[in-house]
């Protein structure tokens, strides 16, 4: 690596310390208690899966770059030179990490590897050594935000092609739009993703609920956070905060994507609107009695699996539990304490990854896998697309016979007029 | 319109996100220069993402079709 890439990535590294980075970096007394908090090496038992293994790599370059002499110096490893053969350790760190934070619920001293993790990534990034594939993706949506009008009218004609199958599932009255867009004024922006699948039973709840809502023309999921990247995941960002602006809407609400839900809660700053997620929207109409579901409509046992960047890592735990006890009579919990749940071991941009990641992905959530069976449930419900691609994954892999639904979809299904 | 020749047809329908764009930009690279992939899905996202795929890209949609709830987008390789 020459001097100026070395010192340009310095710069990048710098950028990230703030002051809970520094504590994240100075504060690991290496007692282990995270080690079985990984599903990663609870399910491989490799030590390169520990989570103060994974921060040990970027807090030893720390060392050496940032925090020679400290007092606290002595604490935090040999200093290591930031190299070619640093940056494939710190790749194989940050991507085999689900930034789940399951470690950090354990950690006493809170220590957040995805964070740390995130320092790695931005490093990789400044390398162009980031995965071309997530880079690509979000490229691709900053564009979108650049070219809106030219993709504008095929995209509103394909959007009035579902509205029969809106309207299968929830009849609207006579002259009412099943799934209105661009409507200023409306009281709710809902973000979905690019499948017919994330608009579709959103579609027909919004109308059962008597919303006055509106469909945003972007996608909400934020490869520049995947990625690693701030300024990219800020300009993917501000293309429906300025959309959810310019219609004035009061409320955005963000589908069944864990990512995209947490950057836009934490992330969006103050705005004149609040953020929700499709779940706790859902949990509302049902406590207002703005929807009604049959509870007959689903027999089989069901059990819930929490999205950790929608769950442990943003808050939304009671809503899907309530939405639950609205829909079955047999909801089974997969674990005492929802902090502690499992990740899927999807996150972290390792599904958008696709095929490349598949066999790392199956085999680092075997605990993921044994936590569900144990249920004896035959439906696993979610609220994230990503998890059900991963759960789906690991449904045909494992041979589990579960039937993977979107907690939205079951919702849209049970729906009574 | 000149009627499009197909060099490559890619089942993308009911696919998760991102696989309809990852699947189409791995896809285009086992084709050559100057050909064309037939890309079926069904997902209305389709619509904005592969032109902003495809600018970023550096290649061409040619022609999108939409009808029976499938779109149909002929995208050329430009490099
Ligand atoms: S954030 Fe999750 S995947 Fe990453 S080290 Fe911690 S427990 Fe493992
Ligand atoms: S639990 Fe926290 S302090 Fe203990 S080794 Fe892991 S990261 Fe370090």
């Amino acid at each position: 690596m020459d001097t100026q890439t070395r010192e340009d990535l310095l710069k990048l590294f710098q950028s990230k310390l703030n002051q809970a980075m520094r504590l994240y970096l100075e504060t690991c007394s290496r007692c282990g208690t995270c080690t079985e908090a990984c599903h990663v090496y609870a399910s491989t038992g490799q030590v390169k899966h520990i989570a103060a293994y994974r921060h040990e790599i970027v807090r030893r370059i720390y060392k050496k770059y940032f925090k020679g002499q400290g007092k606290l110096a002595s604490a935090l490893g040999e200093p290591k030179e930031l190299t070619e053969l640093a940056l494939e350790e710190l790749y194989e760190a940050a991507y085999s990490c689900t930034g789940c934070r399951r470690c950090m619920v354990y950690c006493p001293h809170g220590i957040d590897t995805q964070m740390l993790m995130s320092i790695a990534k931005l490093l990789l990034v400044g390398a162009n050594e980031e995965p071309e594939i997530l880079s690509m993706l979000a490229d691709s949506s900053i564009e979108k935000g650049k070219s809106l009008d030219l993709f504008k009218e095929g995209f509103l004609t394909a959007i009035k092609n579902l509205e029969s199958q809106v309207v299968e599932k929830w009849q609207v009255e006579a002259g009412q739009n099943p799934i209105p867009m661009d409507q200023e004024g409306a009281d709710l922006l809902y973000v979905a993703l690019a499948g017919a699948h994330s608009i579709i039973p959103a579609a027909a709840i919004f109308n059962a609920a008597g919303e006055n809502w509106t469909l945003s023309f972007f996608e909400a999921v934020n490869f520049g956070a995947f990625v690693g990247d701030p300024s990219r995941t800020k300009l993917i960002l501000d293309r429906i905060i300025n959309e959810a602006v310019r219609l004035k809407v009061k409320e955005v609400c963000i589908c069944e994507c864990g990512t995209a839900f947490r950057v836009m809660k934490q992330l969006s700053g103050k705005q004149p609107f609040k953020v929700s997620s499709i779940t706790e929207v859902h949990a509302r109409y049902l406590r207002e009695g703005r929807i009604r579901l049959d509870k007959e409509k689903f027999k089989d046992p069901v059990t819930y699996h929490d999205p950790c960047q929608i769950a442990r890592n943003a808050g939304v735990i009671d809503e899907p539990r309530y939405i639950l006890q609205n829909l079955t009579h047999d909801f089974r919990e997969m674990t005492d304490d929802v902090r502690y749940n499992w990740c899927c071991g999807g996150g972290g941009g390792l599904v958008a990854l696709g095929e490349d990641t598949l066999d790392f992905r199956m085999k680092s959530a075997k605990v993921k896998v044994d936590q569900v069976q144990k249920t004896g449930a035959k439906i696993l419900a979610t609220a994230c697309e990503n998890c059900h691609t991963q759960l789906s994954n690991l449904n045909d892999h494992y041979q589990m016979g579960m039937n993977v639904q979107f907690l939205s979809s079951m919702i849209a299904e049970a729906l009574v007029q | 319109m000149e009627e499009i020749k197909v060099d490559k047809v890619m089942d993308l329908k009911g696919l998760p996100c991102p696989m309809p764009v990852v699947k189409v930009s791995k896809g285009i690279k086992e084709v050559q220069v100057g050909q064309v992939i037939e890309a079926i899905t069904t997902d209305p996202g389709a619509l904005a993402d592969f032109p902003a795929w495809a600018r970023t890209s550096g290649n061409e949609i040619l022609k999108t079709d939409q009808g029976d709830g499938v779109i149909k987008i002929y995208i050329k390789r430009d490099k």
